[in-house]
């Protein structure tokens, strides 16, 4: 990495995150509101240590409920666009029902799927799959729609069968578009995870400790809840930008990093 | 193969799209190892002769016949490459050099081999394992051309492969392809609509008229080769050109 791009693309985040810290402060201290109103940064992060040995294994049910979700979600998305791409006929069945799905308020689907599936992990992660497969589908059915018309006509000359030119060319085009759904599926998984936490609360969850900590007015607890839940989607977001990083190579790099023919130059220096 | 059967020839090809005819019957035949352009403006049926020669558009009359065995609407016979240099962004030029073994077949260790060969032979031995978007334009059309020979097919159809290069980068790819075509000993159907590249590259021209699309005469370019650029400033070169214009205007005048 260039050091004009480490310092776009890790610095500024940084900086523009602690200036959000720094306003939450000046803002606390400023009108100086009641801590039971609203903590500063540094009575929340207090809290969040004070209450680190309840919240950590809380976080990691939320963690599971998120990646399990995400997974599934992910998957049944991939799955659907690819069948979806094969007929036109499947499409016109399929897709009217996704555009509806994600119509339905993701708040109203939690009660009845916590009634179907009971108060354990189950209707969690099919909240968290509910949200991840629709931008997952929609993406990679839009990328396997807009392989290069001219390269499937060229992949057709050189005699190419539907099967393999579906592996070496439409599936790997598929790549970039996934990422971009996953991209958007992880930045809205956690939300889903605790919105199946608030709904079926059975007191030992994220969404649960938050509800309990705000009856009992303890507001900076509450905001603790609010910043861990916070870093986890960050988390798995920054989990998944990695990964693309490290799985998509041509975007970013000039060579293959192992080069198997000897030295390689870069043209453009 | 007997002797004298040509390497390729097409037949009273016609191709009407609705109403409108494409391709007014058309024949053509190339020998062994000859080069041979079409030219002419847009409209005139090249690409769709082109699509027909390849396989992937099937005549409505006419056949195609390879060293004598019909051809017609099948495709994976020749080679073909177009303007745009089509290389997929995630593999290497290697790779990108064995995209046909891979759509076919299955990449072999021969195949790997004859790829780095081509590809070091012909000036890309630095970037064999370079992504696509790290070249240039001609080096990816130079790729592109490498995976068209790749596919070791004798006949290689080039559809204004360097349309889209700029002129000086268009010049040198013009000369390496005579070496690589004189080294290589393919025939190939060369379709473009710069004359000067037309005169400078084959050893007969094709002019073709549109509405509707026909091949409207045919030139023999009597020139000797090796060539090198200063035959584009000869007198001989400028007597061909100005008889393939007059065939291409003075057509389209009368």
């Amino acid at each position: 990495m260039r050091a004009g791009t480490l310092l776009r693309g890790v610095l500024t985040p940084i900086i523009s995150i602690a200036l959000v810290f720094l306003l939450w402060d000046l803002i606390i201290r400023g009108f100086a509101v009641e801590t039971f109103v609203a903590p500063s940064p540094g009575e929340t992060l207090d809290a969040l240590r004070e209450n680190w040995s309840t919240l950590w294994p809380l976080a990691l049910e939320t963690i599971r409920e998120t990646v399990y979700g995400f997974l599934v979600g992910a998957a049944l998305g991939f799955a659907l666009a690819v069948v979806m791409a094969q007929l036109r006929i499947l499409q016109g069945l399929i897709y009217p029902v996704l555009i509806v799905s994600q119509a339905v308020p993701i708040v109203a689907i939690a009660a009845p799927l916590v009634i179907l599936l009971g108060f354990g992990i189950a209707p969690k992660i099919v909240i968290v799959a509910w949200i991840v497969f629709f931008p997952v589908a929609v993406n990679v059915l839009d990328g396997l729609a807009n392989v290069d018309r001219d390269l499937l006509s060229l992949a057709r000359a050189m005699g190419g069968s539907r099967r393999r030119v579906f592996l070496h060319i439409r599936l790997p085009a598929t790549v970039s578009p996934l990422y971009t759904g996953l991209k958007i599926g992880a930045t809205y998984a956690v939300t889903g995870a605790v919105i199946g936490e608030l709904v079926a609360s059975t007191g030992s969850s994220l969404a649960g400790f938050q509800r309990a900590a705000n009856s009992s007015l303890d507001t900076p607890a509450v905001w603790a809840a609010m910043l861990l839940m916070t870093v986890i989607g960050i988390s798995w977001f920054l989990l998944v930008v990695g990964l693309e990083y490290l799985t998509t190579p041509w975007k970013h790099r000039a060579a293959r990093r192992r080069l198997r023919f000897g030295a390689a130059n870069d043209p453009r220096s | 193969m007997t002797a004298g059967t040509p390497k390729l020839r097409v037949e009273g090809a016609t191709k009407a799209f609705g109403e409108n005819l494409a391709l007014a019957p058309a024949s053509l035949v190339l020998q062994p190892g000859e080069f041979v352009s079409l030219v002419g403006p847009s409209g005139c049926g090249k690409s769709t002769l082109f699509n027909i020669v390849s396989g992937l558009l099937a005549p409505d009359a006419g056949h195609v016949q390879l060293d004598g065995r019909d051809i017609t609407g099948t495709a994976g016979n020749v080679g073909y490459m177009l303007q745009k240099d089509l290389l997929v962004p995630w593999r290497s030029v290697v790779d990108n050099i064995t995209l046909g073994a891979a759509l076919t077949r299955g990449v072999t260790k021969a195949d790997r081999a004859q790829a780095v060969d081509f590809a070091r032979r012909y000036g890309l031995g630095d970037f064999l394992e370079h992504y696509p978007h790290a070249l240039s334009g001609g080096m990816r059309q130079r790729v592109a051309l490498m995976r068209t020979l790749a596919t070791n097919h004798d006949v290689l159809l080039l559809d204004e492969p360097f349309g889209a290069l700029d002129s000086q980068t268009r010049l040198e790819m013009q000369q390496w392809l005579l070496q690589v075509w004189a080294e290589t000993q393919r025939t190939v159907l060369f379709v473009t609509h710069d004359v000067d590249e037309s005169i400078f590259l084959s050893d007969r021209v094709l002019v073709m008229s549109p509405r509707p699309g026909r091949i409207a005469a045919e030139l023999v370019v009597d020139l000797p080769r090796p060539r090198t650029l200063e035959l584009m400033t000869t007198p001989a070169f400028n007597d061909v050109k100005r008889e393939i214009i007059t065939l291409l205007h003075g057509r389209a005048a009368a």
